[in-house]
């Protein structure tokens, strides 16, 4: 009774917050479109052609294959990144040496620019998949492994100290000390590297690949038609914003409950 | 033969900082052990050190129990577990079954107080005396033959804190605990301990002991008031916590006063007059303690 009053009474506030977003959105496409009859339709078409010209695009069935193939890249690489940065960065984490030694070796390839990656990675791999998806774990790996890092140095001493006072077995230490700490520095770097890895996805198809989003958008642009640029833009977008909004947040929440379970029905 | 913890002229020093000198003692099961003395004189650096999470740096410890369990002087509850979970750990930590170890969890949790509703809360929603009696439902779940505890009762109402005492002593009767404890509240120490070891600080050390003879079930309220009176009399502990040392001349008075403040329930001392601060309540240091 008590959750359902808290329900009722957050609903105006949620609502609010959404209606914030929404017209902010609207706002958006308002200035899209002002700026679209300054400029012409060859510069900056307005937003209805580009919609209709990606309703169009899926319709025909061009848009799905492009979007997986390069969803599959990105994915790769960001399975990758994930899988070598959070071990790796937990394992220099434990170690205080091996967080000291590592630091500058990451900030050497946080401030690597990916598209020189991307030159490398055409050198190596050529046109084959290797190049996107290399980019994409390297570009990624860094961000990833410094939240594994941080999450693993960041757990307080005296939870270890208990930990070890009650003979917590290697394995309960990780999945009942480390991990759920650790996960709530992950995470964020999870999503940060998710959009990183769709951006760099595109870019790295864009300069070495036939097919995928970033393909189509090369060719787009050889055919001078900004329309279809756009829509292609707006599908990439959309897709990291859907999968953000419906996926990645719910399993957020779900991992932080323990952190405000007080905050009431909405979450 | 009884197993037995051992400490023989340990010391101990952070960086240069000597915290700990010379300490000696024993602890057979059984029996509690009660350390008092100043804040800051070195008793949380002397039990953990008796819990292996420092290294000894000179002198010996050596312990044959099996099953020690510690409850530290912050709770330390894993945020990211309920209550319940909490009280588990150290039993999920033997390979415990899950449907055994919540039920010994709410067994324990019920026996210091913590109801269901308080086991499903996660700790950052539980009140800082709820969450040290978590502690101490945790260390004691494992049943423990050594339980090393620091101010374990010091968040705790006086009525808590006598039912928690009576667990503590059933257990100790149950298993034949040995109970090494830190606290601030000399009553409790007399309450509770076999032995009262008071420390003095810069380095820590041992200055005084007390050995009760009488066991700790037995003991009748009036008797306990006497001896924490006695003990607040004693010049090493008078010196130990920085108390105006009793003088002989003004003897009686000065320490009738004094024992009235030390161990009169909390109604007394408030409505005390204003010639005696409340010295004996755990307020080390504090100097004119005018008699
Ligand atoms: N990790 C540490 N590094 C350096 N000095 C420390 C450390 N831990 C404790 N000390 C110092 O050692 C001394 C004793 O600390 P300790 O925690 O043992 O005191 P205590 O007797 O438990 O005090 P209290 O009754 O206030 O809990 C203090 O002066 C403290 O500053
Ligand atoms: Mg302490």
């Amino acid at each position: 009774m008590t959750l359902l009053r808290a329900w009722l009474a957050g609903i105006p506030a949620y609502l609010w917050s959404g209606w914030g977003a929404i017209a902010s959105l609207f706002l958006f496409f308002a200035a899209w479109e002002a700026a679209a009859t300054v400029y012409g339709v060859l510069i900056l078409p307005p937003p209805g052609t580009v919609f209709s010209t990606l309703a169009g695009l899926i319709d025909s069935g061009t848009a799905w294959p492009e979007l997986a193939v390069t969803a599959r890249r990105a994915l790769t690489g960001l399975a990758l990144a994930i899988a070598a940065g959070s071990v790796l960065g937990m394992l220099a984490g434990v170690s205080m040496t091996a967080s000291m030694m590592s630091r500058p070796l990451v900030t050497v390839l946080l401030g690597t620019p990916p598209i020189a990656w991307l030159v490398l990675a055409m050198l190596w791999f050529g046109a084959s998949d290797g190049t996107p998806v290399f980019t994409v774990f390297i570009a990624c790996f860094p961000v990833i492994f410094v939240g594994a890092l941080q999450g693993t140095r960041t757990l307080d001493g005296h939870l270890r100290e208990m930990a070890s006072v009650f003979r917590l077995p290697a394995r309960m230490k990780l999945t009942d000390l480390y991990l759920p700490h650790v996960v709530s520095y992950l995470f964020p770097a999870w999503i940060t590297a998710l959009g990183t890895s769709w951006k760099v996805v595109v870019m790295a198809e864009l300069l070495s690949s036939a097919d995928g989003v970033g393909a189509a958008l090369a060719v787009s642009r050889s055919h001078l038609d900004t329309a279809s640029t756009l829509a292609w833009i707006c599908a990439v977008v959309g897709t990291l914003l859907a999968v953000e909004y419906l996926l990645l947040e719910p399993i957020k929440r779900e991992l932080e409950s323990w952190r405000q379970q007080d905050a009431g029905g909405l979450t | 033969m009884s197993r037995e913890l051992r400490i023989d002229g340990l010391a101990h020093a952070y960086a240069l900082r000597s915290v700990l000198d010379d300490i000696s003692l024993r602890l057979t099961a059984g029996r509690t052990l009660a350390l008092v003395g100043p804040s800051g004189c070195g008793k949380t650096t002397l039990l953990h050190l008796c819990a292996g999470l420092l290294t000894v740096q000179k002198g010996s410890l050596a312990s044959d129990f099996l099953r020690p369990a510690v409850m530290f002087q912050q709770p330390r509850l894993l945020p990211w577990k309920t209550t319940r979970d909490n009280i588990a750990l150290g039993l999920k930590a033997t390979g415990m079954r899950p449907a055994e170890r919540e039920a010994r969890a709410e067994t324990m949790g019920r026996a210091v107080g913590l109801d269901k509703l308080a086991l499903d809360l996660f700790p950052h929603a539980l009140s800082g005396g709820m969450q040290s009696r978590a502690a101490l439902a945790r260390a004691l779940a494992l049943s423990p033959d050594l339980l090393l505890m620091d101010e374990p009762f010091s968040a705790l109402d006086i009525g808590l804190k006598g039912q928690l005492h009576r667990l503590l002593l059933d257990h100790q009767t149950e298993h034949g605990l040995a109970v090494l404890m830190i606290t601030h509240d000399l009553m409790e120490a007399v309450r509770l301990a076999d032995t009262i070891l008071v420390m003095a600080a810069d380095p820590g050390r041992l200055v005084h002991r007390v050995e009760l003879t009488t066991p700790a079930r037995q003991r009748g309220e009036s008797d306990i008031y006497r001896t924490t009176a006695e003990l607040l009399q004693e010049p090493a502990v008078c010196a130990s916590f920085g108390l105006d040392l009793p003088r002989t001349g003004i003897a009686t008075g000065c320490h009738h006063r004094r024992s009235g403040c030390a161990v009169l329930p909390l109604r007394a001392c408030s409505s005390a007059d204003g010639a005696g601060t409340c010295a004996a309540t755990p307020a080390p240091r504090k100097k004119g303690f005018s008699c």
